[in-house]
């Protein structure tokens, strides 16, 4: 055992149990350098023991309290609850300003749909029993294929992904529009791309009707719970695709 | 000679790490009692880590704020997994490094101290002066700043270590660094604190304790 070693060992040592510990001591008895050394280690450590505990002041906690009310008020959770719908289960959360996600049960697991829509929402979801108003409101959309959108909300979305929802809720339940034709809504016509992101990122599916938007030629692109399932609601809306070549069957607009 | 338990080799002195409190699962409807189990632990350990206690409390305010955003965001399963003290030291460390490094140079205001008033008696003390009347909190205002000229990652790995009370692995959590490394790096602050501090060690240790050697014979 060499001294550079034994004084790596000292800290070690401290937690009582180190199977070197005999050899350590060993070295020690016969060099006073290390002893030195492991003498004025075990004072620095000693002197930091002693500097002070200071407490908070009283006022720390509510401070902190405070702090996080005021800034992350929007972080609050949510509640979530599970509807029946005619296209299967659908998971709804809502808060007291509204409906904020609709999911479509595709048979995941509850625990990977939740935590998606969590990161989706970025705050937590508290298991709930669902008010009338929530169930009303999903049923009323499988009614009527209209929404009641003060019953929605969508203020955490950023103002592009709002506009394109309000621009998307627009369409006729039975028809579709393209991409394009939400971008030119938008006064942004080239803005397909992005108006398809804002779309796939929709958290309240069916009530901003997302699954109305195709793409250029009529084709139902892409939905976020698949799109046999876009195709299923599109169909209880009364909306036909005739066969293969959709685009020839109802060009969007 | 101080009342305080003589420290030396063996089996007299051990690293005590204060219990972990636990909690049943952390999350946003628990979060005010996490608030009252750890502010005064965060509180100290960023105390240590700035001397300065507007900014310790500060940052304590931030990190917690941080925290709750960061669990508000996390599945059921993320948070009964989350080992909620070394992550809270961890954001704490983090909110220091970016507070102490927008904010150079480093005001080392030397308020950190249980009892400022007792300082401004000490002004007069010199090296020169006779050993029985040096104040004990003189001696501590030393040691602080010893800490404070470490760098900052060594001062992170030493306060954790001998303030804290934390043990090797739980430290290379909180650091995010291999135990080696984490050892190493203790092992640097207290070569470091040894030469700044030198001869006045041998004044704050009591001086009747019997080396390692002795213990052993």
């Amino acid at each position: 055992m060499r001294c550079c070693d034994v004084e790596r060992l000292w800290d070690e040592m401290r937690e009582g149990v180190e199977p070197q510990r005999e050899h350590v001591l060993a070295h020690l008895r016969g060099c006073p350098e290390c002893q030195e050394i492991y003498r004025e280690n075990e004072g620095i450590a000693y002197c930091l023991t002693c500097l002070p505990l200071v407490d908070p002041p009283q006022s720390l906690v509510p401070k902190i309290l405070d702090h996080i009310k005021a800034t992350v008020k929007i972080a609050a959770p949510d509640s979530i609850t599970r509807v029946e719908s005619p296209i299967g289960r659908l998971y709804v959360a809502f808060r007291h300003t509204g409906i904020t996600a609709v999911a479509v049960d595709r048979g995941e697991d509850e625990e990977l749909v939740l935590a998606k829509l969590q990161r989706r929402l970025g705050r937590g979801l508290i298991p709930s029993q669902a008010p009338q108003w929530v169930t009303d409101t999903v049923t009323a959309f499988f009614r009527t294929h209209h929404s009641d959108l003060d019953k929605v909300d969508i203020s955490e979305l950023t103002p592009f992904e709002q506009s394109a929802l309000r621009a998307a809720a627009t369409i006729p339940p039975g028809e579709v529009r393209s991409y394009g034709w939400i971008a030119e809504k938008l006064g942004q016509p080239t803005a397909a791309r992005a108006v398809g992101r804002a779309m796939a990122r929709n958290p309240v599916a069916l009530l901003y009707p997302c699954h109305r938007v195709v793409d250029a030629t009529g084709a139902l692109h892409q939905y976020a719970y698949g799109v046999e399932v876009k195709a299923r609601i599109l169909a209880l809306e009364g909306y036909q695709s005739k066969g293969a070549t959709p685009q020839a069957a109802r060009p969007p607009r | 000679m101080s009342a305080l338990a003589a420290p030396f080799i063996g089996d007299h002195y051990r690293v005590t790490a204060p219990a972990t409190v636990s909690h049943p699962v952390p999350g946003p409807e628990t979060f005010e009692s996490i608030v009252d189990d750890y502010q005064r632990r965060l509180y100290g350990f960023a105390l240590r880590m700035t001397g300065n206690r507007e900014d310790a409390e500060e940052i304590v305010q931030d990190a917690f704020v941080r925290a709750y955003r960061a669990l508000a965001k996390m599945d059921p399963q993320q948070r009964a997994e989350l080992r909620l003290q070394p992550w809270l030291y961890t954001i704490t460390l983090n909110v220091t490094r970016n507070r102490l490094r927008s904010k150079r140079p480093t005001n080392v205001a030397l308020d950190a101290l249980a009892d400022p008033d007792a300082l401004l008696n000490e002004t007069q003390e010199g090296p020169d002066q006779p050993e029985h009347i040096v104040d004990r909190a003189a001696d501590m205002v030393l040691v602080e700043q010893a800490l404070l000229q470490l760098p900052m990652h060594l001062r992170a790995a030493a306060t954790l270590r001998f303030i804290e009370g934390r043990s090797h692995p739980e430290i290379a959590e909180i650091l995010n660094q291999p135990i080696g490394t984490v050892k190493s790096h203790v092992h640097r602050a207290v070569r470091i604190l040894r030469r700044i501090l030198g001869p006045q060690v041998g004044r704050i240790v009591p001086s009747d304790r019997p080396s390692a050697a002795e213990e052993e014979e």
